[in-house]
C-alpha cells in the first residue's frame, strides 16, 4: 500500500472521486478506490497476509473441528481447569485491553477534552472490536453456544456475577456500536443517522461508564467464587473487582498507545496529518492517565495483601512469581511512563505501554490459569487450543485492519 | 456536544436509565441474606471408620443413573492406585461418586477409604454462580440440575469448592454438567435414600434429616471419644452441606480441604454485589455532574474561570 | 423362597432359645450352620459356619451377639432404653435389625417416633457386615466380598464384570 501511495494513489476519504462530482459506490469504497485486481495485488505484496494464510490454513480446520468433534477434541477436557485459554486470553485479557472505549468516550464527551478527539474513535473502535471478539472467544468456549441468549430471555439467574457480565457486555456492545455509528454513517453517507446518534452521545457515554465499571469489576468478581482455588496473592474478596477495573484502565489506555503505534508504523498511509501530528502529544496525555491508574492499582494491590494478611505468601515460590508480575507488569511501566512524561518522550511511553499490555495479560492469565488451582497441578493447554486462540485473534486483527483502512477512524472524512 | 440543550440531556438520561433498568434491576435484592438450608431437608452422614472400599456404591450409582460403562469393572481395586496429574480419582462425567484409598501406617483396620460425591451444600456455590438458574436446592436437600437451560459456561465448576461438577466435553451436540443429584428424581423425591446409601454393605452412610444426623454424629463422637476426630465435616463448612463426614483420622489426611471456612461461597462475592446498585444509581448523577462542570463554558452557562485542563494548544 | 427358608431358620433358632431357657447347654453353642439368605440379591446366600465361629470366639457369644435373652444388651447405646433386655427368644440379628432399612415406610416410621437411637440402628445388611467384616479385617480373616458369598449373575451385571480392564499404562479415556 505504501508503494501505491508513493505512486500518487489516494485512498477513498470522501464521497466524491477526484473530479469532485462522481460519487464512489459502496463497492469502490470497499476496495479503497482500487480495482479488485489492484487491491489483490497490493494485498499479495504484504508479507503479513502470507502469515495470515499460514495461520488460517492450520487454524481454520481446527476451529471447525471444535464444532464438529466438540470441546473434548481441542482441549484437555479438564474438570479441574474448566476455563482454559479461550476465556483466560479471549475474555479475561481482551476485555480489559478494550477498556479504551469508555475512557476515550468519557475524556472527550464528558470531560470535554476535545484535544483528545483525533484518537477518540480509535479508542472506541479498539473497545468495540475487543468486546466483539471476546464474545467470539466466548462462543468458541461455551459448551452450547447456540444457547448464548438463554441468560437474557430463557432462564434468568440474576444473582450470578456472570449474569451481570452477560447483560453488561451485551448492552455495552450495543452502546459501542452506537458510538461508532457516526464513523460508519460518514462513510456510508447517512448524515441524519449520524446526527441522531450524536444527540444520544452523552447518554451512551454515561451508560458506557456504568456498564464498564460494573462488568470490568464483575470479571474480577467471577474469581471471588473460587476462594480456595485462586492463589491468595491474586485473590482478594473485597478488592478483586477494584483490582480488575483499575487495571483495566491502564490496560485499555496502554493498548490504545500500542494500537496507535502499530497503525502509525504499518498503516501510515491511512492516517491523516491531524492524527499523526497530534499522536506524540496524545500518547503522552494517555500515558499520564495510565500512570495514575498504575500507581492506584499498585497501592490497592499492596493494601489488599495487607488487608488479607497475605504477606507470608510473598516469600514462597508463588510470591516470587507474584513479585515478578508486579515488577514487570506494574512497576516497570509505571517508572517508564513517569520518565516519559517528565522527558516528554512519546517513544518511551510506547515502550512502557507495550510492557503494560504484556503485564496485564500476565496478570489475567495468572489469575485464570497459572495461579488457579495453586494447590493442585499446572494445566498446560492443548496445542489445538493454542492454535484456535491464534486463529481467532488473527481474525480480530484482520477485521481491525479492514475497518481502519475504510472508515474514518484515523482520518477525517471530507464531507 | 457543543449544542447541548435540555432536550438532548433528557434523551441521554433516558438511555442511561434504560440501560440501568435492563441490566441491574433484579440483582440487588438477590444479593442479601444467607440461607441456612431448608428446615426439614434430608442429609447423609458418612462414617469413614466403616468403609471397606468395596466400591458397591460406585456400582449402584452407575446403574441408578444410567451412566456409561467404566473402564474397569467395579470390583477392580486397582483403581485405588490410579493417579492423573498426581491426583487420585475424582468425580467425572462417567462417575458421580468415587471411593479413594488413603493408606495409614498405624491404623488397626488398615487404610481409610473415602467416598466422595456432590456434598449438596445448603447454599451451593454452583447454584449462586449460575447465570441461567440451572441449579435448584430442593426442599429435600438435593442440589438438582436442569441440563435443558445450561449454556455450558462452566462457572459452577470453577465455583464449586469441592471440585465436584464434571462436564461431558466429549459430547458435541449436548454437552452438560454431570454431577450427583442425590438420586432426586428416582428416589429422594419419594422418601428414599440415594442408591449408594442403600447399596453399601457396611451402612457407612446414614440417611435422615440433616439436623438429626448432626446430633447423631456428635453422639457417636461422645460415645467413642477415642475413636473419632471431634469434627463433623460438612456441618458448618461453606455454610453447611447435606452430606457430612466422620473420620478417625484427621480430615486433611483424606484429601479434604480444611481451609474452606464456614462462610458460604456467595459471601465472598457479596462485596462486589453490594457495589452494583450503588454504581447503577450514583454513577449517572456523578458523571452527568462532571459533564456539566466540564462544559459550563461551552454550554453557555457562563464560567468565570477558564478551563485549566488543556496543557497544550490544539493544533 | 428366601423368606420361607428364613422362617424355618427362625423356628430352629426359637426352639434353641427355648432349650436355652430350660437350662440346656445347647444354647451355648447354637446351630452348626446358618444359611444367611434373606438379603441375597447380588450374591448367593452365605453358608455361615456357626460352629467354627463359636470356637474362634472361644465360646463367648457376646463377641458377636451383643444381647442375650432376658439379660441387658451389651451395646451401651441400646442399654440406655432396653435395660431389661428383650423378652422372648431373640437371638437372630434380624429380630432387631430391619431387613428393609431403606424403604420409604420404614424411614417414615423412624421419622415418626423421632428416636435418634433407632436412626443409628443399622439394618440387617449393615449389622451383619459390620459385625463380621470388621472382625475379619482386624483379625486377618477373609475380607473380600466373594470370600464369603459368591456373586450371582445379577451381581456380575451390577459390578460390570463383563468389562475387561485395559492393560496398565494404557490411557483410560475421559478424566
Amino acid at each position: 500500500m505504501n508503494k501505491l501511495i508513493k505512486q500518487g494513489f489516494a485512498p477513498v476519504n470522501s464521497h466524491f472521486k477526484a473530479d469532485g462530482r462522481t460519487r464512489w459506490s459502496v463497492k469502490e469504497k470497499l476496495f479503497l478506490g482500487l480495482t479488485p485486481g489492484e487491491y489483490l495485488a497490493q494485498a499479495l505484496r504484504n508479507p503479513f497476509n502470507w502469515l495470515l494464510v499460514v495461520i488460517y490454513a492450520v487454524g481454520l480446520p481446527i476451529l471447525f473441528g471444535r464444532f464438529i468433534f466438540g470441546l473434548g477434541w481441542v482441549t484437555h477436557s479438564s474438570y479441574d481447569y474448566p476455563w482454559g485459554l479461550f476465556l483466560g486470553w479471549g475474555l479475561f485479557t481482551m476485555v480489559p485491553l478494550s477498556a479504551s472505549g469508555f475512557m476515550m468516550g468519557t475524556t472527550v464527551e464528558l470531560f470535554g477534552r476535545d484535544d483528545f478527539k483525533p484518537i477518540e474513535r480509535l479508542g472506541l473502535l479498539n473497545g468495540l472490536l475487543g468486546y466483539l471478539f471476546a464474545v467470539v472467544f466466548l462462543q468458541v468456549d461455551l459448551g452450547q453456544p447456540w444457547r448464548l441468549i438463554y441468560p437474557m430471555f430463557v432462564s434468568l439467574g440474576p444473582a450470578a456475577v456472570l449474569f451481570l457480565v452477560a447483560w453488561h457486555v451485551a448492552t455495552y456492545l450495543s452502546c459501542q456500536v452506537a458510538e461508532l455509528v457516526p464513523a460508519f454513517a460518514e462513510w456510508m453517507g447517512m448524515p441524519r443517522t449520524k446526527k441522531f446518534v450524536k444527540s444520544l452521545v452523552l447518554g451512551l457515554t454515561v451508560a458506557g461508564i456504568i456498564l464498564s465499571t460494573l462488568h470490568q469489576g464483575a470479571l474480577g468478581a467471577l474469581f471471588t467464587y473460587a476462594p480456595g482455588k485462586v492463589h491468595p496473592l491474586w485473590y482478594s474478596a473485597p478488592f478483586q473487582w477494584f483490582h480488575f477495573i483499575c487495571s483495566a484502565i491502564f490496560a485499555g489506555l496502554s493498548m490504545l498507545i500500542v494500537v496507535s503505534t502499530i497503525t502509525k508504523w504499518s498503516m501510515r498511509w491511512r492516517c491523516d496529518d491531524k492524527f499523526l501530528d497530534n499522536l506524540d502529544r496524545l500518547t503522552l496525555g494517555i500515558a499520564k492517565g495510565a500512570a495514575l491508574a498504575l500507581i492506584t492499582y499498585l497501592v490497592i494491590k499492596v493494601i489488599a495483601i495487607a488487608h488479607d494478611g497475605d504477606w507470608r505468601y510473598l516469600v514462597t515460590g508463588w510470591g516470587q512469581w507474584f513479585i515478578l508480575e508486579i515488577t514487570v507488569g506494574v512497576l516497570a511501566p509505571l517508572v517508564l511512563f513517569t520518565m516519559a512524561i517528565r522527558h516528554q518522550s512519546a517513544q518511551l511511553a510506547r515502550v512502557a505501554a507495550f510492557i503494560a499490555v504484556f503485564g496485564i495479560a500476565l496478570n489475567r492469565l495468572n489469575t485464570a490459569l497459572i495461579a488457579f488451582n495453586w494447590n493442585l497441578y499446572r494445566e498446560i493447554p492443548h496445542w489445538r487450543e493454542v492454535v484456535i486462540v491464534i486463529t481467532v485473534y488473527s481474525t480480530y486483527l484482520v477485521v481491525y485492519r479492514a475497518v481502519l483502512a475504510r472508515m474514518p477512524i484515523l482520518f477525517r472524512w471530507k464531507e | 456536544m457543543k449544542n447541548f440543550n435540555r432536550r438532548n440531556f433528557l434523551k441521554g438520561g433516558l438511555a442511561t436509565g434504560l440501560a440501568a433498568a435492563a441490566t441491574g434491576a433484579p440483582k440487588p435484592a438477590a444479593a442479601s441474606g444467607t440461607f441456612g438450608g431448608y428446615p426439614n431437608s434430608m442429609g447423609v452422614l458418612v462414617d469413614f471408620t466403616r468403609c471397606v472400599g468395596c466400591r458397591s456404591c460406585e456400582a449402584a450409582c452407575n446403574k441408578e443413573q444410567g451412566l456409561p460403562a467404566p473402564d474397569k469393572p467395579f470390583d477392580d481395586l486397582s483403581v485405588f492406585e490410579e493417579r492423573e496429574n498426581g491426583q487420585q480419582r475424582r468425580t467425572s462425567e462417567r462417575a458421580y461418586t468415587v471411593v479413594n484409598r488413603y493408606d495409614q501406617t498405624d491404623r488397626k483396620s488398615g487404610p481409610v477409604f473415602r467416598k466422595f460425591q456432590c456434598n449438596h451444600c445448603n447454599e451451593p456455590a454452583c447454584l449462586t454462580s449460575c447465570f441461567v438458574n440451572a441449579y435448584t436446592k430442593t426442599p429435600e436437600g438435593a442440589v438438582a440440575y436442569n441440563s435443558k437451560v445450561c449454556v455450558g459456561c462452566r462457572t459452577c465448576m470453577v465455583a464449586c469448592p469441592f471440585y465436584v461438577p464434571a462436564y461431558s466435553y466429549s459430547s458435541v451436540i449436548n454437552p452438560v454438567v454431570k454431577k450427583c443429584v442425590m438420586c432426586y428424581d428416582t428416589r429422594l423425591k419419594f422418601g428414599r435414600p440415594p442408591a449408594c446409601v442403600e447399596a453399601c454393605p457396611q451402612e457407612v452412610m446414614t440417611f435422615g434429616h440433616r439436623d438429626d444426623l448432626i446430633n447423631l454424629g456428635h453422639e457417636r463422637i461422645r460415645n467413642n471419644p477415642d475413636k473419632y476426630v471431634d469434627h463433623i465435616y460438612g456441618e458448618k463448612e461453606v455454610g453447611g452441606t447435606a452430606w457430612m463426614y466422620m473420620s478417625d483420622v484427621p480430615f486433611e489426611q483424606l484429601g479434604f480441604n480444611t481451609n474452606l471456612g464456614n462462610e458460604p461461597i456467595i459471601s465472598y462475592v457479596k462485596d462486589f454485589l453490594t457495589i452494583v446498585p450503588m454504581v447503577l444509581t450514583i454513577w449517572p448523577a456523578l458523571f452527568t455532574g462532571f459533564y456539566l462542570l466540564a462544559n459550563r463554558k461551552k454550554a453557555g452557562v457562563g464560567a468565570e474561570k477558564p478551563e485549566p485542563k488543556q496543557e497544550e494548544k490544539k493544533s | 423362597m428366601g423368606l420361607s427358608r428364613v422362617k424355618s431358620f427362625m423356628i430352629l433358632i426359637g426352639s434353641l432359645g427355648f432349650l436355652a431357657g430350660a437350662g440346656n447347654g445347647l444354647a451355648e453353642t447354637g446351630p452348626d450352620t446358618v444359611v444367611l439368605d434373606s438379603l441375597a440379591e447380588f450374591y448367593e446366600p452365605v453358608q455361615f459356619n456357626h460352629a467354627v465361629h463359636v470356637d474362634l470366639a472361644e465360646g463367648k457369644c457376646a463377641k458377636c451377639h451383643h444381647h442375650t435373652t432376658g439379660a441387658a444388651p451389651l451395646e451401651p447405646r441400646c442399654l440406655e432404653c432396653h435395660k431389661g433386655g428383650s423378652d422372648g427368644g431373640v437371638y437372630a440379628c434380624r429380630d432387631c435389625h430391619p431387613l428393609k432399612r431403606f424403604e420409604a415406610d420404614y424411614l417414615a416410621a423412624l421419622d415418626g417416633d423421632r428416636q435418634r437411637f433407632h436412626l443409628d440402628k443399622p439394618g440387617l445388611k449393615g449389622a451383619l457386615h459390620r459385625n463380621c467384616l470388621t472382625c475379619h479385617v482386624e483379625n486377618g480373616g477373609p475380607a473380600g466380598c466373594q470370600d464369603c458369598h459368591a456373586r450371582n449373575a445379577k451381581g456380575d451385571a451390577l459390578f460390570r464384570a463383563d468389562i475387561v480392564a485395559p492393560p496398565p499404562g494404557q490411557p483410560t479415556g475421559g478424566h
